[in-house]
């Protein structure tokens, strides 16, 4: 029986391979960003859909394939050169299927030169009980770069009640300014995950957890307001906070209710990026909140 | 290892060495105020968590892993890990704490134990301001002294955990035996711990223990403290 599984994991890993991929480069013209460099290879598709700042471009990211299996292995890599700007975000919530053993294997990189402005906004990822996802984040700034990066996991289709029991999940991020390693962070949760997530030093309840990054060289002096913008959201289901580790701000949210997660790491976002970024204070249309 | 350097280990990681580890509660201060740790059960827990599961894994493996680019020669190596060390603190407190106990512990080991060859490791580290936090310090000096890694790593263990458990006996506060209680409770998993990161792979190294982040974030705003984390 278990022969069986894993050779038909093998046969994922197989088929997936060389697996999904994007290429997203920005370039700065006058006073407008436009693409300069576009590479898609399926299951992975970016649109580009009209944006209320038109100066400013907005890339969709599209997974047709539906989620991700075990096997998968997917490529994103988002590069904007000098003075660009532009947000990254994903259609929908990605969804990561049960694995009987093969992982599925994430790597974004983002590379941003000096003077331009990211934005780095996938919607929340979904594991399904026994989910295996290895996902790693990599943020290759200029000193003179800014970039606003997160991320919202999702312990198990909780709007369905069904919890993690099973499945690994290794998500790492590796922020580096000018080459050098400024911030590292791994989640690593394997083996009993539901003693984990239940774990008051580990988890204690929470079914989602989320990280906002910002990258600048000013990151450090927007600590308090960044505390001021959490704050009126967080209370006995949701817990967050932020903290400036290597001058780079950090923010993070621990919630017993996914949704209202959501809602205030949106709503802070785009608060973020309008008092911060001078953009407007708001989403794109695909993130309501 | 001759008893020379077991007695000069049992003194670097003694609670009376001077890094000031007593000033340091990892979060702990704000998880008492918070109702997380209110006994010696759940103080047990939320330290077995940490050693398992947080900082005190990720620093077995990064001790291991430059203690290994010490004895082998190998600065770029060195520098590679003391910048993961580095750069792998989950708040602005805990890399304090890494980062201070690291400082002082170099200085107070090159003031009573000067040794040309530590201070050779630790020179290209400053040129490129990588602080060298509280684990790879005990490497360098550890491995600079020729003492073992298979008992290095769980000595280090043993210390960050019984300081841990100094500060929840403070704070909680329990008893002296309770303290003892806990930390003799502890000790498999400190063994645990250092028999699975003595080969100081790093590729892998991760944590679970969001709570004592979120704690140690909590603190930086706590309003009464005795503790600087």
């Amino acid at each position: 029986m278990s022969v069986v599984i894993s050779q038909s994991d093998a046969e994922t890993g197989i088929v997936a391979a060389p697996g999904g991929a994007l290429r997203l480069g920005f370039r700065q013209r006058g006073q407008v960003t436009e693409l300069a460099d576009l590479l898609q290879r399926a299951p992975l598709r970016a649109l580009f859909p009209r944006s209320h700042e038109p100066e400013a471009p907005v890339a969709v990211i599209v997974n047709t394939g539906g989620g991700l299996v075990g096997g998968d292995r997917v490529d994103v890599h988002v590069h904007l050169e000098k003075g660009a700007t532009a947000l990254v975000t994903g259609q929908a919530a990605e969804k990561v299927y049960r694995s009987t053993g093969t992982p599925c294997r994430l790597s974004i990189t983002l590379s941003v030169a000096a003077g331009a402005w990211l934005e780095w906004l996938p919607q929340e990822t979904i594991l399904f009980n026994g989910a295996r996802l290895e996902r790693t984040t990599t943020v290759a700034a200029d000193p003179a770069a800014r970039v606003m990066a997160g991320d919202i996991l999702v312990f198990g289709r909780t709007a369905r009640g069904e919890g993690l029991t099973h499945g690994r999940l290794r998500d790492a991020w590796d922020v580096r300014v000018d080459g050098w390693l400024m911030f590292a962070d791994a989640l690593e949760l394997d083996e009993d995950l539901a003693a984990l997530l239940a774990d008051p030093a580990c988890l204690d309840g929470a079914v989602a957890a989320a990280t906002l990054l910002y990258v600048a060289p000013d990151a450090d002096r927007h600590l308090a307001r960044a505390r001021r913008l959490m704050h009126p959201h967080l209370g006995a289901g949701l817990r967050g906070g932020a903290t400036v580790v290597g001058g780079i701000l950090l923010m993070r949210w621990l919630g017993r209710d996914a949704m209202m997660l959501r809602q205030s790491f949106g709503l802070v976002w785009a608060a973020f990026r309008s008092q911060v970024g001078g953009r407007e204070a708001a989403l794109p249309r695909l993130w309501s909140v | 290892m001759d008893e020379a350097n077991l007695c000069r280990l049992m003194t670097w990681l003694s609670s009376s060495f001077p890094v000031g580890a007593y000033s340091y509660s990892h979060g702990i201060e704000a998880a008492v105020e918070e109702g997380l740790v209110r006994d010696r059960g759940s103080l047990e827990r939320w330290i077995g968590a940490i050693l398992r599961r947080g900082a005190g894994r990720l620093d077995a493996v990064f001790l291991a892993a430059a203690w290994q680019a010490v004895r082998a020669g190998d600065a770029g190596r060195l520098t590679q890990v003391a910048e993961r060390a580095a750069a792998f603190r989950g708040t602005a407190e805990l890399a304090l704490e890494s980062t201070a106990q690291g400082r002082a512990f170099l200085d107070a080991v090159d003031s009573a134990w000067p040794d040309l060859r530590l201070r050779a490791l630790a020179e290209p580290l400053r040129v490129v301001a990588i602080p060298p936090v509280h684990p790879v310090a005990v490497a360098m000096a550890t491995a600079a002294a020729g003492m073992p890694v298979r008992l290095v790593v769980p000595a280090y263990l043993q210390a960050f955990a019984a300081n841990l458990v100094s500060a929840g006996v403070r704070l909680i506060p329990l008893g002296q035996t309770d303290g003892l209680k806990a930390l003799a409770a502890l000790e498999p998993v400190i063994q645990g711990v250092a028999e699975t990161t003595r080969e100081g792979t790093m590729d892998d190294v991760g944590t679970a223990t969001l709570m004592v982040d979120w704690s140690s974030i909590c603190h930086e705003t706590q309003h009464v403290r005795l503790f600087r984390s």
